[in-house]
């Protein structure tokens, strides 16, 4: 047999099918002729031969099927002709297709937004080779108070590992380096996030420089040469994408490195988001330098600044590597090299980069998720009820094609094809709409979505999108065929009834939604009104960075830092416009913490159980700045810069829990285990603050205590300035004038006001909220138009009993409230079914609340009303206008 | 369905091998088979258009038959059905197998 003739045989019978019918219609012609001509050449008379002829061929008609029916293309023509019909359908009720085709389009443009940013964040692979088996090492340290904190590594901790453990095919680590890059000495400074890491994290990840090469092992050595990486993004942004810029010096601060190559498109490891916010990694990092340890970091155990990543073996023996075995070797070399009792609670944990990613998000994720579902069932409901409706006006048609000789079969397949144009048209619908959805909703989150690079659509979700369509085609096909099946039946009650069922599930739904929306507003509200201990209206915040030639020296440049910040803020001070000017290492929600390990003089602590508070570095006049409030003592003045001095200030908290009340803090001193220099006395407290949030607006502030920059000293810090006026961000070209007079290469960058920097820190509760509060107004306006439908149609069809009753002396009022209380029936049903669901789900909110409980009364009680009104009015609405019908033509119209 | 109507139509499966058999000789049309084939079995088979034609179009879905319009003798354009290599071939095991079967059949109404 030969495919391709027979495939030309096909394709001809369909697409040059009046050639064939005709060349059909001739041969048998012809064969008829003959036939007749025998008959006469036997000697029949004209008439009597063609009876005869007829008779022989058996109907022409019926030999005429037979042959089409033998071309082999019948059930692929009968597919075009519904297909053909559908859309000529749908096209002469433009109403009823574009209701139905955005309805749907609706609800699978919102499923498949949600299904997308879940598809990159949860489902996606992570873009580095063999993600599963690349696993993060932390320092897991058991507190006073039973909490776990997972800390990095010092580098004595991962000098350790990378000399004693077998459980690794790579091991790398890396810290996060501000940089700011040049080409030429002169140039301008770009402030770019920059990262020093291990020459074996590309072994780790998987992944080499698409132009040039990375550096070697001999190059991450103390006295190696400067070298380089960039990100093709910023190779493209700054140099052009020239190749002739690779093996060429660059300009990191003011220190010449050599570009050794480029990484290829979309690496920018590690992505801030994926990683713990207190390690202050830039959203995407754009330069990396080897890490060097040299001999006094491979002893340094006080400093955890390292996060150390492996890659676990592909096998171990016979079975997989498993982190559990890697987790127990590693905690035995902690137990090796440091003595039991400095480290009696602490151990190693692994955690694998894919959760790493994605567990802080993963529940709100599926939340969201569920949520949407519930718009897409509504939607679905919505068109299901529409066709349903659909079927009934077509009634006669099919009726007429069902006499005609249409099986229930073909009647199906018909009806089913239409609803597939339907749904395709609504799924072009979705994935333009979901496209433009997935923009906006990552514009919620900026910067506090892991793996938001990685959303995008992708096979995932373009067959997801294709599966929901036949689903939802396939679904609709069999209720109308069943509804229509019913009509014929005459049990017009049943199809109503159907209808209605499917109302008041909407109505449920959507009241199931709003009660969500409703606690997390309410949550978010509570949220906005929490008092973070500062004022973060009409400052302005910008992090300064005074650039530093290779590895920061605190001892021997502090002072020239100090001094830089010191003449910077003060300039300010006495600027126009300004109130206060301050500055912090770590600002208060920014993200960025810090702990530090303290004694207090006079008590006794085993070894390693020393208590340790949040540290903030602060200059200027920060605490006016910031206004945060002092309660006892004094703020830090000049006298705190002099040489030698000791000083400290702590917040209620830390002065409490040490000394039982604020005034009893005043003067005692505190041995600090975080000092540049060891031989610095103890501290002393001159002061007590309020407690400050730091973290989150939810979570309650740590103990923690202030030291002066000029005592502990940063080549960066983060600047508040108060300003007089309304808007904040009119200080900005003074802020940066001044920065600049005093220092021409320090550089400024996130910068922000105040305000915007506390609202940032709530954008993930933002983002759920505003996305449930879009999905359950959504939810409410399709079962506005559901409710609306059915009503209308119920409406219609009792136009003549209305129109009898009105003739009969019954007033319209008494007409409305009649329909009103059918409506009222099927919503009442729906708003209890509602509540008892949302009873039963928002528990699932719990961990996301602040402030409000996951039964809050009156959230459900206002949803419940809410529902029910807009759902009376839609109900309302048709009542109304039956009762305006005119009893004459309501009469006549039958 | 007494036997002699049975007789006016084709056994049920030969109708591929007669078809193939009639256009052995020479290229026909639909109605110069139908014609063959109750001259051969001298009337006891007849093929109706309703059967035929169908299976031409499956004969050349197969590949054993191709078909061209021409001119007949008598000026008008018919539709010519010829054999193929292919449908040669077929008709050799059809033949085959029908003569084996056809010994059977006889052989059972022999026995008493």
């Amino acid at each position: 047999m030969n495919l391709a003739s027979l495939l030309r045989r096909r394709l001809r019978a369909l697409f040059r099918r009046s050639t064939v019918e005709r060349e059909m219609n001739n041969e048998l012609a012809f064969h008829f002729e003959l036939e007749k001509q025998e008959r006469m050449r036997a000697g029949a008379s004209a008439a009597e031969a063609h009876r005869a002829a007829m008779h022989a061929f058996g109907g022409v008609d019926h030999v005429k099927e037979a042959y089409r029916d033998a071309r082999g293309t019948r059930p692929l023509e009968n597919f075009i002709q519904d297909l053909r019909y559908g859309i000529r359908i749908l096209l002469r009720n433009p109403l009823f297709a574009g209701a139905a085709v955005i309805t749907l389009g609706l609800g699978l443009g919102a499923t498949l937004a949600v299904f997308n940013v879940v598809n990159g964040v949860l489902l996606r692979p992570l873009p580095y080779r063999d993600p599963e088996r690349i696993n993060i090492i932390w320092l897991a340290l058991r507190g006073d108070d039973g909490n776990v904190w997972t800390l990095p590594l010092s580098s004595g901790s991962y000098s350790d590992i990378e000399r004693d453990s077998r459980s690794f095919a790579a091991l790398a680590a890396f810290r996060a380096w501000p940089y700011a890059i040049a080409e030429s000495p002169d140039a301008e400074r770009e402030p770019v996030a920059g990262a020093r890491v291990s020459p074996a994290l590309f072994d780790v990840l998987g992944v080499s420089p698409a132009v040039g090469r990375a550096f070697t092992r001999a190059e991450a050595v103390p006295g190696g040469p400067q070298v380089a990486l960039i990100s093709h993004d910023l190779w493209q942004r700054k140099f052009g994408g020239r190749r002739d810029i690779i093996g060429k010096r660059i300009y990191l601060g003011d220190v010449p490195f050599t570009l050794t190559g480029v990484m290829p498109p979309g690496f920018a490891f590690p992505r801030g988001a994926e990683l713990p916010a207190p390690f202050q990694f830039g959203l995407r990092t754009d330069v990396w330098t080897p890490l060097v340890l040299d001999a006094s970091d491979v002893r340094n155990y006080d400093v955890q600044n390292l996060v150390a990543i492996g890659k676990l073996p592909e096998r171990c023996g016979n079975s997989e590597c498993s982190a559990s075995v890697a987790q127990a070797e590693l905690t035995e070399v902690l137990r090796r090299n440091i003595p039991v009792n400095d480290q009696p609670k602490s151990a190693y944990k692994l955690v694998s980069m894919v959760d790493q990613a994605a567990e802080r998000v993963r529940r709100p994720l599926f939340i969201l998720l569920g949520a949407v579902a519930f718009v897409l069932a509504i939607a679905v409901a919505n068109v299901t009820s529409l066709l349903i409706g659909r079927v009934h006006a077509r009634e006669r048609e099919l009726a007429v094609r069902s006499a005609l000789g249409a099986t229930r079969g073909r009647l199906a397949r018909q009806l089913v094809t239409e609803t597939l144009v339907l749904c395709l048209l609504g799924m072009v619908v979705g994935l333009t709409l979901a496209f433009w959805g997935t923009k906006v909703m990552l514009s919620l989150v900026p910067g506090s979505l892991p793996r938001a690079d990685d959303i995008g659509f992708d096979w995932r979700v373009l067959s997801f999108a294709g599966l929901l369509a036949l689903m939802a085609a396939l679904g609709f096909g069999v209720a109308a065929a069943y509804a229509a099946r019913l009509r014929f039946t005459r049990a017009a009650v049943s199809v109503s009834r159907t209808r209605r069922v499917l109302v008041m599930t909407e109505v449920a739904l959507s009241l199931i939604l709003l009660v969500g929306a409703g606690l997390l507003t309410r949550s978010f509200i509570s949220l906005q009104q929490v008092r973070p201990g500062f004022d973060p209206s009409n400052a302005l915040t910008a992090r300064v960075s005074i650039p530093v030639v290779g590895r920061p020296q605190p001892l021997v440049d502090g002072v020239r830092w100090s001094a830089t910040f010191d003449q910077i803020m003060a300039r300010l001070a006495s600027a126009p416009g300004i109130v206060a000017a301050g500055g912090v290492v770590t600002l208060p929600m920014s993200g960025a913490v810090e702990y530090g390990g303290v004694r207090p003089v006079g008590k006794v602590y085993e070894n390693g159980q020393n208590p340790s508070a949040q540290l903030q570095i602060v200059a200027g006049d920060y605490f006016g700045a910031a206004r945060i409030h002092l309660v006892a003592g004094r703020v830090f003045d000049t006298s705190d810069d002099e040489p030698g001095r000791a000083s400290m200030i702590v917040n209620r908290k830390f002065a409490r829990m040490h000394y039982g009340s604020e005034a009893d803090a005043l003067g005692r001193e505190v041995t600090a285990l975080f000092e540049w220099a060891r031989d610095r006395p103890p501290r002393v407290i001159v002061g007590v603050v309020d407690d400050v949030k730091t973290v989150s607006l939810d979570a309650d502030a740590s103990p923690q205590m202030y030291v002066p920059l000029s005592q502990l000293p940063a080549f960066a810090l983060t600047l508040v300035v108060r300003v007089s006026g309304a808007d904040p961000l009119a200080a900005l070209p003074l802020v940066r004038q001044t920065v600049h007079e005093v220092n021409a290469s320090a550089t400024l960058k996130e910068i922000r006001t105040f305000e915007s920097v506390v609202a940032d820190s709530l954008a993930r509760q933002r983002f759920s909220m505003m996305l449930i509060a879009t999905f359950a107004v959504l939810a409410l306006v399709l079962a506005f138009v559901g409710l609306y439908g059915v009503l209308a149609l119920i409406v219609g069809q009792r136009r003549r009993e209305i129109g009898v009753r009105l003739a009969l002396g019954a007033t319209p009022e008494s007409v409305v409230r009649a329909l009103l209380g059918e409506g009222a029936r099927v919503v009442a049903m729906g708003v209890a079914i509602g509540l008892a669901g949302a009873f039963a789900l928002t528990r699932v909110l719990s961990s996301m609340l602040y402030g409000v409980s996951t039964t809050d009364g009156s959230t459900f009680a206002g949803a419940a009303a809410f529902v029910g009104l807009v759902a009376l009015l839609a109900t309302w609405i048709p009542a109304r206008r039956a009762s305006q019908v005119d009893p004459r033509t309501a009469l006549a119209a039958e | 369905m007494t036997p002699q109507d049975r007789s006016r139509d084709v056994v049920q499966g030969t109708l591929d091998m007669l078809v193939l058999k009639a256009l052995s000789l020479t290229p026909m049309h639909g109605w110069g088979i139908t014609n063959r084939i109750g001259q051969i079995t001298k009337g006891v088979l007849t093929v109706n258009p309703g059967s035929l034609y169908p299976a031409l179009e499956r004969l050349q879905d197969r590949g054993w038959i191709t078909a061209d319009w021409q001119t007949t003798e008598s000026g008008r354009n018919a539709k010519y059905y010829r054999l193929t290599a292919a449908g040669r071939r077929r008709l050799g095991t059809e033949t085959a197998f029908w003569r084996r079967m056809a010994a059977a059949i006889e052989a059972v109404l022999r026995t008493t």
